[in-house]
């Protein structure tokens, strides 16, 4: 055998003719590098968003590895058709009556040459598109990836050299093809339609079918192999199917060059051996579908996107009593596309606290295309979503004005009022009433994830989301897989320090007025005028026209009127909430609040902002509580100090729990040491510090400022932050330190 | 040695080899006969066990030469010159074909001097004339210096010169007691070539015999040219004499433009002379014929012309 297959390379390496197909190439590194260029001309000269929008690249190899291996697949063809279209066949056939040892002798020079060969190459096509893109490269997308993947990315490296190795394998396959066509016309012919035309068949099926078919075609394999995407396959099975590949078409050469009368033999031998490299991998790695216990079925809610699927689950209302009573929660659920492997599912953690994850996750299903590409997106409609029935939606949805107490009594007046307001709603039912803590809401969040069949969820926390995933960090380490808090709230950080950027936005706010003539203070010192306005209104609230006096804006009214619009501009370049907002101060400052209250009451039905009852019954249950008035003065003289323009608003909430019926039940408490994977914090200008905040409690984390407004900026859509957002939960890979999202648009 | 034991061959329906039995012995040079489509190349083929035989069996000094390790240091062969990838250069080609075989590959040097290819060894297979090729074919058989050749048509394509060298070659390796087989549809080269031939038709065998007793057996005839055919005839017939009519063609002289042409056998010239004059008749033409080998071949063969017309269904090339 030693000799035939010295013999065989010998052939192998005696015909110029295999240098000449071996250089025709270099025409796949130009396929890299042209297909590159392009891409990186489109990019110039897009936006960010659009730029974002690009499809990767990858390794680059995609472009031309067709190409490659049909080179290489002639080569490994032309190694025996060569030989019967020569009519040399019949002299290797004397000197090697074996047949088969003649046919299978070919291997190893081969493989030899193809690995070498198909190593270089794969280095080459890599760093042609590498080079082609340029600085480009390193743009990252909407989909989580950059545009090029150097060979520092995770997997790049093996998918590289997988590609290579895959080469050789379709070496191995022309050879197959060769020794069971037997001619050269013929074996290009098979090859043609196994490398070129089935993939493009594959693409021109519809959605699951094309990411289904398409994976199991042998250029999809390498990406694969190495676990960075191209298909559904487990690497695993992606690596058994290149070897049955292999297997199949060396068995039908095989076959064919056996003398008709003994092939079934080695039909069947081939046939099995193929058979069971592909299978056994594959149903090792098991199915990774899920095993969703939950009845899925179409929504009852016909404004939710057609796409997605509800269920209901039970959870018990009191989770230290679970055989007593419970509650249904509804469940949203954007399945994955199927483009690419399934890899499990992101529980996107709705704000409020209460607001419907179930209803977010509909109207921004847009945002979770490119996630959706692997991943099972779920949202939950919460225990804590104020409309949910079980109490009256106008007690909850409304709740007493606040004023701040300057006196003991004053504050012992305000917790009278906040007790009855919160009476009036939980008399309904106390025992729900007194369960609405975030605490309870992760517990609920694990029912959902037992009841998905999943090991681990990665998290998307929203706004007040945070505060759910924090519980759930506490009570579930072991279940995280990953944890994104976008705009979180934080408890860490105590009243003023949790509005610092607050205050930093109304400076911006002022400097835009002073630079716009649009502004409706152009021309004044908004902070005096903003300052003298609160100061004369705690003195003498402003009235609102057409409203009784009790309706009188207060400075702190005034503040938390404004306040959603001092940290949301809206949209550039005519900031309309500012434009309205310097309006709003203007008006106030002759004498008259309604500026403020017109679009309070479009949001609140209320003419001043109420301390809602329905986040309150959260809100008072998870600690935002002063202990007592001493505290109260205590965090309010430091807001004074850190916050000369809000001063206040960061007593709010704290203010509404005063006299709650029920006491903290979920007081904030430290995240574990230790059993955390790395977190990723993001925010914009006014929500970063908060989420950098919490993850800087969790060793290895990360967070990444987008530098402009927004509030929940994955799910408005913002591209950058989806871009890291989703390399995180893709490939548990964080930014490095101190990365920031430009602002959108420039 | 080769031993072929009631060995029949098959394509499709056509019988090609049919319970063909015979030995071809070491220390001569065996002619291995037939025409065009007779089966020799398919007993060749199946001897290298690149057919399968329908039944029967071709053994090489005893065993299937596809059970030999290394076929080429039994018996060497050389069915077909064109059989060779022309982008390979005559040395390289031998240099891949003794590897497989553990050849030593000096050897290659050594055969390359034998067939007289050392100048072209470097060239491209592909710029080689038939005759040269014939000669690289001939280097591959003798590559593994076998006990054993069988060579198929083997001087087809070369020169007088070249044919007179092969013959000098194979004359050689049967004198070093090697067993040489080669094959030929012209029994006039065999005549000058082999010790002993084995004729074969429509896949049968016809003869198995020594070339000298073959040529015994086919007597020569005597041409008789005469104005008086008939009453000649009627004499050498009463004296045991047969007689065709003979076709002598354009060798007819203008002078005997009257006489007809007679093949006689079983009478020789002498006779045939005496009892001419003995019935007066004038001779025109008396002339005694030895017998061709081609003819005797040709005799040998009558019966399989048929087939002849038939043999270009017969595959040759096709390595099943």
């Amino acid at each position: 055998m030693i000799d035939v297959i010295a013999s065989e390379w010998m052939k192998l390496r005696t015909l110029r003719s295999n240098l000449h197909v071996l250089a025709c190439s270099v025409t796949a590194v130009l396929a890299c590098a042209g297909i590159a260029f392009m891409i990186g001309r489109g990019f110039d000269g897009k936006t960010l968003d659009e730029k974002m929008a690009f499809p990767g690249n990858g390794d680059g190899l995609g472009n031309g590895i067709a190409v490659a291996y049909f080179v290489f697949a002639v080569l490994g063809a032309l190694a025996i058709t060569s030989e019967h279209s020569t009519g040399m066949i019949q002299t290797s056939l004397v000197a090697v009556p074996r047949r088969r040892v003649l046919l299978l002798a070919k291997i190893p020079g081969l493989a030899a040459v193809a690995l070498v060969a198909g190593q270089v190459l794969a280095f080459i096509m890599h760093a042609a598109s590498m080079a082609a893109l340029g600085d480009r490269a390193g743009q990252l997308l909407r989909e989580g990836v950059t545009l090029g993947t150097p060979l520092s990315e995770p997997g790049v490296l093996a998918s590289v050299i997988v590609a290579g190795l895959s080469m050789a394998a379709v070496a191995l396959i022309g050879l197959g093809v060769g020794a069971a066509v037997r001619s050269t016309p013929g074996a290009l012919v098979v090859l043609t339609v196994l490398i070129v035309v089935l993939p493009v068949v594959a693409k021109t099926l519809p959605m699951p079918l094309r990411a289904q078919a398409g994976s199991f075609m042998i250029e999809k394999l390498p990406l694969q192999i190495a676990g960075v995407g191209g298909g559904i396959l487990p690497p695993a099975a992606a690596a058994g199917l290149l070897v049955a590949y292999v297997l199949a078409a060396l068995t039908a050469g095989a076959t064919m060059i056996t003398p008709a009368g003994r092939r079934i033999k080695v039909l069947a031998i081939g046939a099995a051996a193929a058979l069971l490299v592909s299978a056994v991998p594959a149903a090792a790695a098991g199915s990774p579908g899920p095993s969703p216990t939950p009845a899925w079925a179409d929504c009852a809610d016909k404004t939710l996107v057609k796409e997605m699927r509800c269920a209901t689950i039970k959870v018990p209302v009191n989770w230290a009593e679970r055989s007593g009573r419970s509650i249904d929660l509804a469940v949203g659920l954007l399945p994955a596309t199927g483009a690419q492997r399934r890899m499990g599912t992101v529980f996107a953690i709705p704000g409020g606290p209460g607001g419907s994850g179930v209803e977010d996750l509909s109207k921004n299903a847009g945002s979770f295309t490119e996630l959706r590409d692997r991943f099972d997106v779920v949202s939950v409609e919460p225990r804590n979503t104020v409309d949910k029935g079980v109490l009256s939606f106008d007690c909850l949805f409304s709740g007493p004005w606040i004023s701040l107490p300057e006196t003991p009594a004053e504050y012992a007046e305000l917790g009278r009022r906040n007790r009855a307001a919160a009476q009036r709603c939980r008399s309904a039912d106390p025992e729900f009433f007194d369960h609405m803590d975030s605490a309870s809401v992760a517990r609920d969040m694990e029912a959902i994830r037992v009841a998905l069949g999943e090991e681990k969820l990665s998290f998307i926390a929203n706004s007040y989301g945070g505060r759910p995933g924090i519980e759930y960090s506490r009570l579930f380490p072991g279940r995280v897989r990953a944890m994104v808090f976008d705009g979180s709230v934080n408890p860490y950080l105590h009243g003023a320090h949790n509005r610092l950027a607050h205050e930093k936005s109304f400076t911006r706010f002022a400097a835009w007025c002073a630079a716009t003539t649009t502004c409706a203070l152009h021309g004044q010192d908004v902070g005096e005028v903003w300052r003298a306005l609160v100061a004369r209104a705690d003195r003498v609230p402003v009235p609102v026209r057409g409203e009784s006096p009790a309706a009188a804006y207060s400075g702190l009214d005034i503040k938390e009127a404004a306040a959603p619009s001092i940290i949301s501009p809206g949209e550039e370049p005519g900031l309309p909430r500012w434009t309205e907002l310097a309006e709003a101060i203007k008006r106030a400052a002759d004498g008259d609040a309604s500026g403020f209250a017109d679009y309070v009451r479009q949001a609140t039905k209320s003419p001043k902002v109420p301390s809602s009852t329905g986040m309150n019954m959260t809100h008072c249950l998870d600690g935002l509580v002063f202990r007592d008035y001493e505290e109260y003065r205590r965090r309010r003289r430091e807001g004074e100090r850190l916050l000369p323009n809000i001063a206040g608003t960061e007593l709010w909430h704290p203010l509404g729990c005063v006299g709650w019926p029920t006491s903290v039940t979920n007081p904030p408490g430290p995240l574990p040491a230790r059993g955390l994977p790395p977190y990723l914090g993001v925010g914009s200008w006014t929500d970063f510090d908060r989420s950098a905040d919490i993850v800087r409690r969790v060793p290895g984390s990360a967070a990444v400022q987008y530098q402009g407004y927004g509030h929940g900026l994955y799910n408005a859509g913002n591209s950058c932050v989806i871009g890291h957002v989703n390399r995180y939960l893709i490939s548990l890979r964080l930014p490095a330190s101190g990365t920031v999202c430009p602002k959108s648009g420039t | 040695m080769i031993e072929v034991r009631g060995l029949s061959m098959r394509y499709g329906r056509t019988l090609a080899v049919d319970d063909l039995t015979c030995t071809v012995k070491p220390g001569l040079v065996t002619g291995f006969l037939g025409p065009n489509g007779a089966g020799k190349s398919t007993t060749m083929r199946a001897v290298l066990g690149l057919e399968v035989p329908a039944s029967g069996e071709a053994l090489v000094d005893g065993r299937p030469y596809a059970s030999l390790r290394r076929p080429m240091r039994t018996m060497g062969a050389l069915l077909d010159a064109g059989a060779v990838h022309g982008g390979r250069s005559a040395r390289d080609h031998l240099g891949c074909l003794a590897r497989s075989n553990g050849i030593d590959r000096a050897r290659v040097t050594a055969v390359l001097d034998q067939v007289g290819l050392t100048d072209v060894a470097g060239k491209r297979i592909g710029g080689f004339s038939l005759g040269m090729k014939q000669r690289l074919g001939m280097a591959a058989a003798l590559l593994g210096d076998p006990a054993v050749l069988m060579f198929d048509e083997p001087l087809n394509g070369l020169d007088p010169e070249g044919i007179r060298w092969l013959r000098g070659l194979l004359r050689s390796l049967a004198d070093e007691g090697r067993t040489v087989l080669l094959s030929s549809h012209l029994m006039n080269e065999m005549a000058l070539t082999a010790d002993h031939v084995i004729v074969i038709g429509r896949g049968r065998l016809i003869a198995d015999a020594a070339m000298n007793a073959l040529a015994a057996h086919f007597q020569g005839d005597v041409l008789v040219r005469t104005r008086h055919p008939e009453r000649l005839t009627a004499i050498m017939r009463a004296h045991g004499g047969t007689v065709v009519a003979a076709d002598d063609g354009a060798r007819v002289a203008r002078s005997a433009a009257l006489s007809a042409a007679l093949s006689v056998r079983g009478l020789d010239a002498s006779e045939i002379g005496v009892l001419a004059l003995s019935q007066g008749i004038a001779l025109v033409e008396l002339t005694p014929r030895a017998a061709s080998l081609e003819e005797a071949f040709m005799r040998l063969t009558e019966d399989s012309t048929e087939y002849r017309s038939e043999s270009g269904t017969t595959p040759k090339e096709t390595v099943r």
